[in-house]
């Protein structure tokens, strides 16, 4: 049996990022454990844990080291946590859950503090920019996506670097683009293709709005360059619904 | 005794070779061998080593030519020399590199030749020849330099893309090049031509069983190479497998159209296979077996499809041998019976794999001969040019009626549905090359000119309104909305306001007959295209109390504007079509059923016709408006052109500013240039180019003959290699779904149009040849009023030659060009005969 690791501290974000590992433990057919970093156990923690019916454990240590050592552990599929403790909290939106995405090859999913958390995923909206390392590795979680059944929407945002040189007939031309699009990014899992021209991180939270998903699932660079990730940033600074980082290859 | 060449370490010869000649004496030996050979379906050609080695070599090099006339080119050619010691061959290694060149004989061969023992080594080479007929061996994945298209390795993401540009057709069918062992997920199609299932919008070309395939769905693995001699419409393939490489050769043959062949070798036997592939997309009818022959239809509106597919395993010292002969029996009226199928494939089949092979690639090399385009001293634009020249040539049949869609026959993108792609772009090129062709594509609008004249009666109009997109029943078939690529819903007026296509089809109509002079077509159903189009356009002009003729509320060809009035473009065609019918009709026959009343009327609306021309700056306005937009210039705007700037910067702006989508009111320069003012082409593309986005891919090809013109070679070729790359790149992202038509048959233009400066005048040709500074020459291959012409321009010549005495001008001035050739020099200003 695979699990589905809740990574909570003390804080409010405890019970989404719960609810939310619970909500998609059985889309993947997992259980739910739940690990605090700390040197003893937070009583909000405990609580949450108890109040779910989910094991519990306290790992002493850094944060940063121990909790990716917990979720590269074989048996975790996935970790969930949140990206701060509280919406007014000091630091940019994720960056202590940013920092455990460039440790591990796992998905993780992030609980923004005012995120709707779903009681079920039942639909995905995956973002992509059609940039071939990007596709590659959510093809991963449309595949993943595509064996739990659930309904899988693709939003693909062009930005004016990547606007097609020609646009004919739009009826045939948008049908033979997005025929294309799915064979290649998901070929044989059922999916709808949604395309918008703008900035992507405005224009995936406004898809992300309007078709109020269970869960966003996007790429995440794993780069120190200066300007990566800037949209996954934006993301998780103002997503609806968690947030589903899939790895990409090191660019 | 017999030697197997294999004893003699030869790899040179070691393998198939499509033709072979043979130097010899005459009666000095091999005559047996030489018959044998033929027999089996080898082209060979002898030659006597009496005549001396330049005697030799220019009967080699008249040999060659009647194996290129064969569709075999050099490199599938061994030339055996077996002639001792009498003939000095090092003359034959300047010929045009044949495959390989075998001495027999005394003495040390040149370097580049392969040594011979004695006479008894040319026998086994002529066996092992022989030998591998009999053995079926498949034929060499060989091309001429300039004449192939090679896709290695197995792309996953790219193989749709791949099966487009690797598609077979022959005017009837349409198969992509998928890899015969399928990939998962890899589609295998073929689309019959002219066959359309659903409805309205909905309406597309139908799907039919597939015929290249082998057994397996694990795909060929990265190791796959794939060939496509554009020569000879093959396309060759070799996929390693655990066994051991699967080496074949596939094609639809454009000698017997409807006919698919496919021969496979593989190390181990290849079944069980089904002969026939269930359609991609439509269910089969009824199925069945027929003498051993299987057989499957598929329904399509009233008619369909038939299919029949006679298939033979063996082994034999190449390996395990499939040989595949699938026949396709159409009609669009009637689903037809599977015995037409059956006796199809029965009699292809009995024909034998080499004699279908052979007639094929005369077929092409015939095809070839009246329409290569070549460019000397760009390699690139030279493949992109004989890759869209295969592409235009394998879409159209020859005979009945061809409905030619904006991907022809190489994918499904645009359902096959027809657009003024096919008349504006694509036909010009039929009409100058291969005119059966071009005949067949009006014949599609002839058969639907009641329907054309049924929509204008439903829209109070008279005559015929053809409309925008076209399929089986000749009514309109566009979409009214779809969502765009910004994920808008946009409502779709194409079909309701771009009536331009009502002239672009009178235009091609008249295309073909000034390109042809074929008389009954012009006094017969060019006619009634003619005469009822320009009814149409008579009924939609409105006449203001200034005198003014106006059309309102149109789309022309930049669709960024709608709708707009007076566009220049479609005015000025509406002008062209009223005043070419008035002229047809007096000239044409005296039933023609049109009043004098009535011409006069058309003659007075077409000199009322506004075409938005200032004669202060020498521009036609692209329509009533244009220039009081916001003058918003892309070119210094946008990051890049070609770009779709309507999804660049939303709709409403674009609309609300002057940014083209593609050539408009240029376009009357390059289709209609004696409708326009005289000199102004200059004026004009300074004022537009700038102004436009290149969003359409019909947009680059358009551009690169206006330059051309212009003698503003840069630009012409900076447009013209982007035209060329369109589909080989996959510029558009939408290659998947198939071919751009239209833009290969712009491509054609470019050199036709653009470099050469055609136009047919009369029972004249009219030239104005040019060459930009990196070509060396340029060869273009036309046919006009019945004659062959070849014209090439070199640096400081143009050379005219036709099969027979015909009529040319260049500044004005009559030629009479024939056999011997033309030879002309620009000397300052005017052109000075040569011989």
């Amino acid at each position: 049996m695979t699990v589905i690791l809740a990574a909570i501290d003390n804080s409010t974000a405890c019970e989404p990022v719960v609810a939310t590992a619970l909500a998609l433990a059985p889309t993947v057919g997992a259980s739910v454990e739940a690990v605090q970093i700390a040197d003893e156990p937070g009583v909000t923690a405990l609580a949450t844990a108890e109040h779910h019916h989910i094991p519990f454990r306290v790992v002493a240590g850094d944060p940063d080291a121990r909790i990716a050592e917990q979720v590269n552990d074989g048996e975790v599929a996935a970790v969930v946590v949140g990206t701060r403790g509280r919406p007014t909290g000091p630091r940019p939106a994720g960056h202590t859950a940013l920092a455990l995405a460039d440790r591990v090859d796992k998905p993780v999913v992030m609980v923004p503090p005012d995120a709707r958390t779903p009681e079920h995923v039942e639909r995905v909206l995956v973002a992509m920019d059609g940039s071939p390392g990007r596709a590659a590795a959510l093809r991963q979680a449309i595949h993943l996506a595509g064996d739990a059944h659930v309904e899988l929407i693709v939003v693909h945002v062009d930005s004016e670097d990547s606007i097609p040189s020609f646009s004919d007939q739009v009826a045939h031309e948008t049908a033979a683009y997005a025929r294309e699009f799915l064979y290649r990014y998901c070929g044989e899992v059922p999916a709808r293709l949604e395309t918008r021209v703008g900035v992507p991180a405005e224009e995936i939270l406004a898809a992300a709005r309007d078709m109020e998903p269970d869960l966003v699932a996007i790429g995440w660079p794993r780069s120190r360059e200066p300007g990566h990730g800037h949209v996954v940033r934006q993301v998780l600074g103002a997503s609806p619904v968690p947030v589903l980082l899939v790895a990409l290859a090191d660019q | 005794m017999t030697t197997d060449v294999t004893d003699l370490r030869l790899d040179a010869l070691h393998r198939r070779y499509e033709g072979v000649v043979l130097v010899a004496i005459p009666g000095g030996g091999h005559a047996d061998a030489v018959a044998e050979l033929r027999r089996a379906g080898v082209a060979v050609a002898t030659v006597d080593w009496h005549t001396g080695a330049e005697g030799v070599a220019e009967a080699l090099r008249l040999e060659f030519g009647r194996l290129w006339a064969l569709g075999i080119g050099p490199s599938n050619v061994a030339v055996v020399v077996a002639a001792g010691g009498a003939v000095d061959v090092t003359p034959l290694l300047a010929l045009d590199q044949p495959a390989v060149l075998a001495v027999a004989g005394d003495g040390v061969p040149p370097a580049g030749a392969v040594a011979l023992a004695d006479s008894t080594a040319v026998a086994a080479v002529l066996a092992d020849q022989l030998r591998r007929r009999l053995d079926a061996d498949v034929p060499v994945a060989v091309a001429e330099p300039g004449w192939a298209l090679r896709v290695e390795a197995f792309d996953a993401q790219r193989q749709r893309v791949h099966q487009s540009l690797l598609a077979l057709a022959d005017g009837r069918v349409g198969a992509g090049g998928a890899p015969l062992l399928a990939a998962p997920g890899s589609e295998r199609w073929v689309m019959a031509a002219g066959l359309y299932t659903g409805d309205g919008p909905e309406t597309r070309l139908v799907t039919a069983p597939a015929a290249f395939h082998l057994a397996g769905e694990d795909g060929p693995g990265e190791r796959l190479c794939r060939l496509l001699d554009l020569r000879s419409g093959l396309l060759y393939e070799e996929a390693a497998t655990p066994a051991g490489p699967v080496r074949s050769v596939r094609f639809l043959s454009l000698a017997r159209p409807g006919t698919a062949v496919l021969r496979a070798l593989s190390p181990e036997p290849l079944g069980p296979v089904p002969s026939l592939a269930p359609p991609a997309e439509d269910p089969v009818l009824d199925d069945g077996t027929d003498g051993g022959v299987a057989w499957a239809r598929v329904v399509a509106g009233e008619g369909g499809v038939a299919a029949a597919a006679v298939q033979r395993e063996r082994e034999s010292a190449a390996g395990h041998v499939l040989d595949r002969v699938v026949a396709y029996a159409t009609d669009a009226a009637t689903v037809p019976s599977p015995a037409a199928a059956v006796g199809a494939a029965t009699e292809a089949a009995g024909a034998g794999f080499e004699a279908l092979l052979a007639e094929h690639r005369r077929t092409w090399a015939a095809r070839w001969d009246e329409a290569d385009v070549a460019v000397e001293g760009d390699p690139h634009l030279q493949e992109a040019v004989r890759f869209a020249l295969f592409h235009l040539m394998a879409s159209v049949p020859d005979t009945g009626e061809a409905a030619i869609g904006a991907r022809g026959l190489s994918g499904p993108a645009y359902r096959g549905h027809v657009f003024w792609d096919a008349d504006t772009f694509v036909l010009p090129f039929l009409a100058a090359t291969h005119p059966a062709a071009a005949r067949a594509m009006l014949e599609y609008r002839v058969r639907r000119l009641p329907a054309a004249m049924e929509a204008a009666r439903a829209a109070g109009r008279a005559g015929a309104r053809f409309p925008w997109e076209s399929a089986a029943t000749g009514r309109d078939v566009t979409p009214l909305s779809a969502v765009d690529r910004a994920g808008r819903l946009v409502r779709i007026r194409t079909g309701q306001l771009e009536e331009h296509i009502v002239a672009e089809v009178a235009w091609a109509a008249c295309c073909y007959t000034d390109w042809t002079g074929d008389e009954d077509f012009a006094a017969g159903p060019g006619l009634r295209l003619l005469v009822e189009t320009a009814r149409y356009w008579a009924s939609r002009i409105r006449v203001n109390g200034d005198g003014r003729a106006h059309l309102y509320g149109v789309i022309g060809p930049d669709e960024y504007h709608e709708p707009v009035d007076d566009n220049a473009f479609t005015n000025v065609m509406a002008r062209w079509n009223l005043r070419r019918a008035a002229a047809a009709v007096e000239t044409g026959p005296a039933d023609a059923g049109v009043a004098d009343v009535e011409l006069a009327r058309w003659r007075a609306l077409a000199d009322a016709i506004v075409d938005g021309y200032d004669p202060d700056t020498g521009v036609y306005e692209q329509f009533a408006g244009f220039g009081r937009l916001q003058p918003l210039i892309i070119a210094e705007m946008a990051p890049r052109r070609p770009i779709a700037a309507d999804l660049l910067y939303g709709s409403d702006l674009v609309r609300g500013a002057q940014i083209v989508k593609q050539a408009d009111a240029l376009m009357l320069h390059h289709l209609v240039p004696g409708e326009v003012v005289p000199g102004s082409l200059d004026a004009n593309l300074r004022y537009y180019e700038p102004r436009t986005a290149h969003g359409s891919s019909l947009s680059p090809s358009i551009f690169a003959a206006l330059f051309a013109r212009a003698r503003d070679y840069e630009r012409s070729l900076e447009a013209l290699d982007i035209a060329g790359r369109i589909d080989l790149d996959d510029l558009t992202e939408t290659t998947a779904g198939g071919l751009h038509l239209a833009t290969m048959g712009g491509l054609w233009q470019v050199f036709a149009y653009g470099y050469m400066g055609l136009r047919p005048d009369g029972d004249r040709l009219a030239m104005d040849p040019r060459l930009p500074p990196s070509w060396s020459a340029l060869d273009v291959r036309v046919r006009f009023h019945g004659r062959r012409l070849r014209l090439v321009k070199e640096r400081s010549t143009f050379t005219v030659t036709a099969d027979s005495p015909v009529g040319v001008s260049l500044d004005g001035r009559p030629y009479t060009a024939g056999p011997r050739g033309l030879v002309l020099r620009r000397s300052r200003n005017t052109w000075e005969v040569q011989s």
